[in-house]
């Protein structure tokens, strides 16, 4: 790897304002949401597709390695460089190329961020559905990587639900589609496979997604309970009478109380939790929603259910929920995220085991969180200057994330695996099952120019014994 | 047809996998699971996941072709196999590993039917989103590999939505799993897409888990007819842009509709049937929306018999008409009426009969052709003009084409997907090309 070596052949390709390789402008690029750092060689920023396969091209040839940065709002590691690595900042390439009405799609370069699209075709009555709560500051591009989430996937489903074709870099440089403007391609899906690929197969360079219709009718409800138990428990007796909300999000009094302090958003300061649904679709059907998910509520012991009267009303309770982790910001010098997913009648359980990770190790944990499909996001506040506090958060975390998988759960529903999780994918998956998914990156990335060392952990046994047996049969027959 | 010969070891060695009992010799039994015309040399019916690993080492290592199968509702697709050494039922892999209706999710066996899954599912109030045709011999394995989806595609969205986990073992033997059993989980890659419609040329996909819905407890269905295609799709649109949310919307052409029961029903024009779920409130909602396009309100029974028919219309068509290919084509939503018009007129200058129905709101379009009795025609020449004139993101597929022309019309021409890179996907998990050799795009 000659990073410095090849700076010049790169303001070739991109222009002299257009790469950064002063230790003092690459600091900005050695960081994401998450808690891990790493210093890049060099930033570039490609203004088109071309540009983005001749970067590759050289990186390539020179075994560079190389990582796609869009906002840095990730908290898995999945855009922080190799040290001394490259980094492809795509905020240069944040161009809405199309809208389609007719096909209600549209193309956009990896640089748009999230909000702006869904801004871009409010005035037709479409929207983006995919609503990362970072969604003001982070890129389609990232979305795509990382197969985004947000509240609104319990109805609409992730980022890969709403991506019908990519234009991907590959490694070598070559220029490839997958997918297009039909809902689906025969043929492999590539384009699903490449979505949540944590830029370890492709670098997108163009992406198709689907624009949806605004529903003509959303009710949001806040209601509110005085343990964090009977919230819990209320998550599964709502889909129990056949309603799939757009959102059930859930925040714990700890979490709330440290929102309103900062934000105002008008949750009740004394509650244990509260959840916070959101209905929408046709209006005579969102209203007898409206009316069961209030019966629900208050039969699992609910102090009371508001619905919000107002546009305004309901965007301060949107904000109180997305403003969470900023808040939080605001009461402790570092918080870490976690992104474990449970099976939703195992909810009341975790959250029980939460509570006892926070009283073992010390911590405060507090939880706000996607409650509608299991999606937890325990935050753990500590100091990162504290070395001793910070190993007890990785233990916590770690602790909490096996529970998760314990009860058929996951360990992460919309961050990434990315560098901090990469190791516990072992307790997913098998070596074999590992050994699979590696063959599969390495027929795009063999040598690993992309995004080294994330997602997939290094492979251990496999091979060894793969080996041994196919040895063994070819003994057999004599081979 | 050929017949391949497998040698006595090796039978002997499937033996030793699966149990005497569950290797099939008989000449007879091997006649009844010929694929296009070619009979397998032998059949193997594995019981677990560990079985299907080590028939597929064995292949592997043999140089064996093995094509895999479940209920046998769909290996009219395709190309010829180059060879069937081995087929491998997938039927007998009939676990749970997981159901829990609270989590709205299952994990189950490839080897389920679609009716056994969609009955026990809906004993608990709730709906698989899968409408195969033929559901009572339609296996979940089955319905994975070959991406097939029915009438609630509109509604519920496609394989690729609700399938949340899938255990496989590839071309080279290994055991792979993609996913898990939660609802939304992005550790590792998304190989629940990738194997999704893969025609078993990846993997054989030994269970999965999905996604489950609240069954709806009330629903109606409305059909409007229109003069032609262009009309009935302009309905099309103003239903997606209003805010109705159907659980199915399919447009009927003439001909398909007279091939379903109950044609009359549907009447001799261009249909547009919705299905719509809900309260009676919500009912008349629709009602009011659909306005006097609609011609005819049905539930019940008549409503059940309808959708059914348009389930399995993929199978009645080539029953009734041997002598028709029935294409499957993905489209962009605005080449529904272009595509449509283009058909219209290879049939009309090929002396062709077509019909056309499909899951239009999604750009689903199934289309058969067949010859006009009498008439003397060059159909396959014509299925290749139909294809050529496709507009660039449609892909195309053939389900059912007679045999005389199965040599002449390649089963899978079009994709927007680079194909260097489904050739590189292939060799990751298939280097020797084991699985349904000849049958796919190689």
């Amino acid at each position: 790897m000659n990073l410095p070596g090849v700076v010049d052949d790169l303001r070739k390709i991109v222009g002299r304002d257009a790469v950064l390789d002063r230790p003092e402008d690459l600091m900005l690029y050695e960081y994401d949401g998450g808690v891990r750092k790493s210093t890049p060689g060099a930033v570039v920023f490609p203004t088109n597709t071309q540009q983005v396969s001749e970067i590759m091209r050289l990186a390539s040839t020179n075994h560079i390695p190389v990582v796609g940065r869009g906002a840095g709002t990730g908290l898995s590691g999945g855009a922080i460089s190799q040290a001394g690595g490259l980094v492809i900042a795509f905020s240069r390439m944040n161009r809405i190329l199309e809208v389609d009405v007719e096909n209600a799609r549209a193309v956009v370069q990896p640089g748009v961020v999230n909000l702006q699209l869904s801004e871009h075709v409010s005035h037709l009555g479409l929207y983006f559905a995919p609503d990362p709560s970072s969604q003001k500051a982070c890129t389609i591009g990232g979305n795509v990587a990382e197969n985004s989430g947000g509240p609104h996937t319990l109805l609409h489903g992730v980022t890969v639900n709403h991506v019908t074709g990519v234009e991907v870099v590959l490694p070598s440089g070559e220029i490839v589609h997958f997918g297009g403007k039909a809902a689906e391609s025969y043929g492999y899906d590539l384009t699903g496979f490449f979505v949540g690929s944590e830029g370890t197969v492709g670098i997108a360079t163009a992406i198709t997604v689907k624009l949806l219709r605004k529903a003509e009718q959303v009710a949001t409800l806040l209601a509110v309970f005085e343990s964090v138990d009977d919230a819990a428990r209320t998550v599964s007796a709502i889909t129990a009478v056949g309603i799939t909300p757009a959102a059930l999000e859930m925040l714990d009094g700890w979490t709330l109380r440290t929102i309103e302090a900062f934000c105002h958003a008008g949750f009740p300061l004394d509650a244990g939790a509260v959840l916070l649904i959101e209905l929408e679709g046709l209006r005579e059907a969102v209203e007898e929603q409206a009316v069961a998910v209030s019966e629900v509520c208050m039969r699992q012991k609910a102090r009371e259910v508001r619905r919000a009267k107002t546009e305004d009303e309901r965007a301060l309770l949107w904000k109180g929920r997305k403003m969470a982790f900023a808040a939080l910001g605001r009461v402790s010098p570092s918080y870490y995220t976690q992104d474990g997913v449970v099976p939703r009648s195992k909810i009341p359980g975790v959250l029980q085991h939460i509570g006892e990770v926070a009283k073992k190790y010390d911590l405060i944990i507090g939880n706000v969180f996607h409650a509608g499909d299991g999606n937890l996001h325990p935050l753990i506040l500590f100091d990162m200057r504290n070395a001793e506090q910070y190993e007890m958060v990785l233990a916590a975390s770690r602790d909490i994330l096996q529970y998760c998988i314990d009860v058929g759960g996951s360990i992460t529903g919309e961050h990434g695996v990315g560098m901090e999780k990469r190791d516990m994918m072992r307790q997913l998956f098998s070596d074999e099952e590992l050994d699979v998914m590696i063959s599969l990156r390495n027929a795009f990335n063999g040598d690993e120019v992309l995004n080294p060392e994330k997602m997939l952990p290094m492979p251990r046994m496999c091979r060894e014994i793969m080996g041994a047996s196919q040895n063994a049969v070819l003994a057999q027959e004599g081979m | 047809m050929s017949t391949a010969t497998t040698p006595a070891r090796f039978t002997r060695e499937l033996r030793e996998i699966c149990g005497a009992g569950y290797v099939i010799e008989d000449p007879a039994r091997l006649e009844q699971a010929q694929v296009l015309g070619m009979t397998p040399a032998v059949a193997v019916e594995p019981a677990s996941v560990e079985e299907v690993a080590a028939v597929l080492f064995f292949a592997n290592v043999q140089g064996l072709s093995v094509v895999p199968a479940g209920g046998f509702t769909q290996q009219q697709a395709g190309n010829i196999p180059s060879a069937i050494d081995v087929l491998l039922y997938t039927t007998r892999l009939t676990g749970v590993e997981h159901y829990d209706p609270g989590d709205l999710t299952i994990g189950i066996g490839a080897g389920w039917t679609i009716a056994q899954l969609s009955s026990k599912v809906g004993a608990d109030g709730l709906l698989f989103a899968g409408d195969a045709p033929i559901p009572e011999r339609a296996t979940v394995g089955g319905l994975l590999a070959t991406g097939m989806t029915g009438p609630l595609r509109h509604g519920y969205g496609g394989l690729r939505d609700y399938c949340i986990g899938i255990k496989f073992v590839t071309g080279d033997g290994r055991k792979g799993k993609g996913g898990g059993r939660v609802v939304k989980n992005v550790a590792g890659f998304d190989l629940m897409k990738l194997l999704i419609g893969s025609q078993g040329t990846l993997a054989i996909i030994t269970g999965a888990s999905f996604k489950l819905f609240p069954a709806p407890r009330q629903t109606s269905t409305f059909v409007a007819g229109f003069a032609t295609a262009a009309e009935a799709i302009q309905y099309r649109d103003s239903v997606l842009r209003s805010p109705l949310s159907p659980i199915c919307l399919e447009l009927v052409s003439p001909q398909a509709g007279a091939l379903l029961p109950g044609a009359g029903r549907v009447g001799k024009a261009w249909s547009v049937c919705l299905r719509a779920a809900g309260s009676d409130a919500v009912l008349a909602r629709y009602r009011t929306e659909l306005g006097a396009a609609v011609s005819l309100e049905i539930d019940g029974h008549n409503e059940r018999e309808l959708w059914r028919a348009i389930e399995d219309f993929s199978n009645t068509l080539p029953e009734r008409n041997p002598g028709s290919v029935l294409i499957s084509l993905s489209l962009p939503l605005a080449d529904v009426t272009p595509v449509l018009n283009e058909l219209e007129s290879v049939a009309a200058s090929n002396h062709l009969t077509y019909a056309a129905i499909g899951t239009v709101g999604v750009g689903r379009l199934l289309v058969g052709l067949w010859p006009v009795a009498g008439e003397r025609t060059n159909l396959g020449a014509a299925v290749s003009t139909f294809r050529e004139r496709l507009p660039r993101d449609a892909s195309a597929t053939i389900l059912h084409c007679p045999e005389e022309l199965r040599r002449q019309v390649a089963a899978w021409a079009k994709t927007p997907t680079d194909f260097d890179s489904i050739k590189a996907v292939k060799h990751a998990l298939d280097a020797k090309d084991i699985l349904n050799r000849g049958r796919f795009l190689f």
